[in-house]
């Protein structure tokens, strides 16, 4: 039995609307400091509002966007949003503003938006894939 | 590695149901075994002649119908939920199989995804 595995998380919750986002964080950490690693995180469906650099919760209460990004950041974890549930959200980065003409961009670094393909090849790849979802 | 897709919820009524949808296709579109499994009130995905033209929604009963041919493996339907909603093969879409033991499903692939 391997003592380390590869993990992919998707995140199928939104920030405050359901706890996915704060779970799979407090998951994330406790894996790597278990030593497992952690391949990447996929944002499907309404998991994209974590990768909203506009989000802005009042001051005293915590921000999991940018507690997020800040975990991938000193993880090296890549996080995709996928592109088809961020498009309809209005999740878009820079090069999606230019390609439908919007007025602003508000992908928060170091996300990415990519299609479904990163969810397969996590699937392929990790020994582990983890959901978590918001209600239903 | 196959991949079983678990539909718990009517369709219309949120969009989990059709992301689930569009993930056991991209599974198959990379050449990756996957199934799809209805169960629940989720099994009215599989009802024929859906209208929801009139609540600004596409019928996903197409979409349902290209899965074979885009590669997904099954379209699998719990008996007893199918019983319940009053579902039959007359006017279920083609190309479902009926299963008894959903539990036996489950453990007969590798991933289990639950449509969030």
């Amino acid at each position: 039995m391997p003592t380390s595995l590869t993990y992919t998380l998707v995140i199928t919750g939104a920030p405050w609307t359901s706890q996915a986002p704060q779970t799979a964080l407090a998951f994330a950490r406790e894996l790597v400091s278990a030593g497992h690693q952690v391949d990447r995180v996929f944002l499907y469906g309404d998991g994209i509002h974590l990768a909203s650099a506009l989000s802005t919760p009042p001051s005293d209460e915590r921000h999991w966007p940018r507690e997020w990004s800040e975990f991938l950041a000193e993880n090296g974890v890549p996080a995709v949003a996928c592109i088809a549930s961020a498009l309809r959200r209005g999740l878009v980065d820079e090069a999606e503003q230019a390609r439908y003409e919007l007025t602003g961009s508000n992908l928060r670094p170091p996300f990415e938006i990519a299609g479904l393909g990163e969810w397969v090849e996590g699937n392929m790849k990790s020994d582990r894939v983890i959901y978590f979802h918001g209600s239903v | 590695m196959s991949t079983l897709i678990v539909v718990d919820q009517a369709p219309y009524g949120s969009w989990a149901g059709r992301e689930a949808l569009d993930m056991t296709l991209s599974l198959a579109a990379f050449d990756q075994p996957a199934a799809l499994l209805f169960t629940g009130a989720g099994v009215n995905w599989l009802r024929k002649h859906q209208a929801p033209e009139d609540i600004g929604q596409k019928s996903v009963e197409k979409n349902l119908a290209a899965a074979p041919i885009f590669g997904v493996e099954e379209i699998l339907a719990d008996a007893t939920a199918c019983q319940r909603y009053g579902l039959t093969e007359d006017n279920m879409i083609a190309g479902t199989s009926m299963v008894t033991d959903t539990s036996a499903t489950l453990n007969s692939h590798q991933q289990v995804v639950f449509a969030g």
